[in-house]
């Protein structure tokens, strides 16, 4: 088995359990738009029974690569080829024409991995690929996503709870990677650093930003394990806001080591930020 | 008002820093022309890189003071190693050695950074830096260690100069002051570059000193010559950079290339004295030729790849619709003024609902969730309708290119042709110029 990216794998993981080896084409910490294919995971594609993506343009790369390796079992169609992001309505889709370029999320934003209510259809989706390459197995897998279903509902009702206080807070992004993680835990993402995802902003647009920030006295920039935390420091400092660093992905720190972990760690962070004295929670 | 001293309060430390730095780089910018080791510079970055991949590998956050100073350990380490190449006779050019070190010091950052991912946008950031993102206190920082390194500097200013001019003669004191000059330079860059980036501290290292060289001989005018185009394309690029909406290194960056160009320009049109006449003659030749050149290689692009986007016909049918209108139907032309209004009016529809939304996203305006979900709806219904429009613009575009590739392409390719010839037949005609540079 391969995913493409560490919360895939983990995924996998959780419904195939020993039943299976799952290997990530990407490192947890790695930017996730882009893809440089080593020799070692060229083989492991081309051995792989089954290959799970985030799919729209997540993992673009994904495409051409499967094109050169000429898995049939892995072909898009086949039961080999799970795309998770199907059955999942994702947020902000934007016309294909939009203006601007960067790494533009023609068909929305899809870091829809990081509402954990999302895990039922993207563990549905996996368990059916399972099934379909090990028929054997699938009541096994049924039974193993549901075990962990009921952790991650567990997980989703202490997470709401801590994050209960601070309801509707507003915080800005450089990424814009949580609208998912907001919607599903209340909070807002008033705006975000990169204006055109992936490119750096231009001044007048940071400007106004810490402008915004202050007026609105909103006191938190979101950033990623794996974005430099240059400009969020900036901002921050400019704007009197503080800098809260979030994993996004299983792996993109130590303590974030799968699926159920990650949300923890989300969780903490913002909490601890959240709860600071002069924090947002102050006021 | 607001909005000026917003973006003031954004924009001076980035301005600080980039005049600090045309401060000391221009000046070692003079050292490093008269040497001849013009991409020591790069080199030196690009070990200081491969230091701060080591910092992260070893577990290291790559912002912290420790990455610092594995960055610093490294690049004075390297300068040693470039100081040792500096062979009293040569038999390879230092040159080669120092290109030889930036590769290595690439490839292997590249393969160190294979085990630790997160300094992937690291370097990426070390290469293209962000002036933006530099607070005050490091410029204060940077400031204070510039200005010692700078006052050192002007103590042993003789020794400095004398070596770097060839006048000291090889030996060990030379090798020390060497060493010395190279240590200090592998501090410079070692800071400058976690600030500004690889590309913009090369500029501010070449440009202002090689505008200085080609204003005089004078060490003293060469820097002052130095600190007045690195301070004005400083300002030039930050300004250009908030009122075009530009990255702001990068525009820096294109800005020193402006003064480069406009020095050479101005040395070409000046020439020695008393041949003033004939270097004018002799630029405006140049200038038809080459512009001629360009023109004719783009009507030769239009005639053979008239699907291309051709770049400077769409900016010149910005400017002067007639350019394409006269090469469409009467129905086009109705079409196109048709759409081009549509286009314009769910523009401004278009972003008066971006404005409603990032209102409701900060709290300015309440909306209940319906309400937002229709305004969603709306908005990108309304940007599907513009793109739909969009896409009959470019269709009527295609058409006009099919007819402009002849009817325009051929009497361009023949005007510019012939006055790029008829230019280079004058430019051959004129005496031939002995150049001495001064």
């Amino acid at each position: 088995m391969v995913t493409t990216t560490t919360d895939l794998r983990a995924l996998v993981e959780a419904v195939g359990g020993d039943r299976v080896a799952v290997q990530s084409l990407l490192g947890g910490a790695q930017p996730p738009h882009v893809f440089q294919a080593k020799p070692a995971h060229l083989v492991a594609l081309r051995e792989a029974d089954l290959v799970v993506r985030i799919g729209a343009d997540h993992d673009a790369w994904l495409g051409p690569l499967l094109k050169q390796v000429g898995n049939p079992r892995l072909v898009p169609g086949r039961p080999g080829h799970v795309d998770t992001s199907r059955g999942i309505e994702l947020l902000e889709p934007a016309p294909r024409t939009a203006k601007g370029a960067g790494h533009v999320h023609a068909f929305g934003n899809t870091h829809y991995w990081l509402d954990p209510a999302h895990a039922r259809p993207m563990t549905a989706a996996i368990a059916d690929g399972l099934s379909a390459v090990a028929p054997a197995e699938a009541a096994g897998f049924a039974a193993r996503r549901d075990a962990f279903l009921a952790r991650v509902e567990e997980g989703m009702r202490r997470w709401a709870a801590a994050l209960a206080p601070y309801r509707g807070v507003r915080v800005v992004a450089v990424h814009d990677s949580f609208p998912y993680f907001a919607q599903r835990f209340g909070f807002v993402v008033a705006a975000t650093v990169e204006r055109e995802p992936g490119l750096a902003p231009p001044p007048a647009h940071l400007a106004r930003l810490a402008q915004e920030m202050k007026r609105h006295g909103i006191r938190l920039v979101l950033t990623e394990t794996w974005l430099p935390d240059e400009l969020a420091r900036r901002l921050a400092v400019t704007a009197g806001a503080t800098v809260v660093k979030l994993p996004t992905s299983v792996g993109s720190s130590p303590e974030s080591g799968d699926y159920v972990a990650l949300f923890e760690e989300i969780t903490a962070r913002l909490v601890a930020a959240l709860a600071a004295p002069g924090g947002p929670a102050a006021r | 008002m607001t909005e000026v001293s917003a973006l003031w309060s954004f924009l001076w430390p980035a301005c600080a820093a980039g005049l600090i730095l045309t401060g000391i780089h221009a000046y070692l910018g003079l050292h490093v022309l008269a040497r001849g080791v013009i991409f020591v510079d790069l080199a030196l970055a690009q070990i200081a890189a491969l230091g701060a991949a080591i910092a992260t590998l070893a577990g290291h956050p790559p912002q912290g003071g420790a990455a610092y100073f594995y960055s610093l350990a490294f690049a004075l380490g390297g300068a040693v190693l470039l100081a040792m190449t500096r062979l009293r006779r040569p038999r390879v050019p230092q040159e080669a050695l120092i290109g030889v070190v930036y590769v290595m010091a690439a490839a292997v950052a590249v393969l160190v950074l294979d085990r630790a991912p997160e300094g992937a946008e690291r370097v990426k950031g070390l290469l293209v830096g962000n002036i933006l993102a530099v607070t005050p206190g490091e410029v204060a920082s940077l400031a204070g260690l510039y200005g010692a390194i700078g006052v050192g500097h002007w103590l042993a200013r003789r020794r400095f100069l004398d070596l770097s001019w060839g006048r000291l003669p090889a030996g060990p004191v030379a090798r020390a002051w060497d060493a010395a000059f190279y240590a200090s330079f592998a501090v410079v860059v070692t800071s400058s570059v976690r600030v500004a980036g690889v590309l913009l501290v090369f500029t501010y290292l070449v440009v202002p000193a090689l505008v200085g060289a080609l204003a005089s001989e004078a060490i003293g005018r060469r820097l002052l010559v130095g600190w007045a185009v690195g301070t004005g394309a400083t300002v030039v690029g930050l300004v250009g950079s908030v009122v075009a909406d530009l990255p702001t290194g990068a525009a820096i960056v294109a800005a020193h290339g402006l003064g480069l160009a406009g020095a050479l320009a101005l040395r070409a049109a000046l020439g020695s004295p008393g041949r003033h006449r004939a270097s004018l003659v002799r630029a405006g030749w140049t200038t038809v030729a080459v512009v001629g050149l360009g023109l004719f290689a783009a009507a030769a692009v239009l005639m053979v790849f008239p699907g291309w986007n051709h770049v400077w016909l769409t900016a010149l049918e910005a400017r002067l619709p007639v350019v394409e209108t006269a090469f469409l139907t009467p129905r086009e032309r109705a079409a196109r003024e048709e759409t081009a209004r549509t286009v314009a009016r769910h523009d401004t529809e278009i972003a008066r609902l971006a404005g409603v939304r990032d209102a409701v996203r900060l709290g300015d305006r309440r909306l209940d969730a319906e309400q937002q979900e229709r305004l969603r709806q709306f908005l990108l219904s309304r940007q599907e309708i513009a793109a739909g429009d969009r896409f009959v613009l470019a269709h009527l575009r295609a058409r006009a290119r099919t007819r402009q590739r002849f009817l325009l392409g051929v009497p361009l390719a023949g005007l510019a042709g012939g006055a790029a010839w008829w230019a280079s037949r004058r430019l051959a005609a004129l005496p031939p110029v002995s150049d001495e540079v001064g």
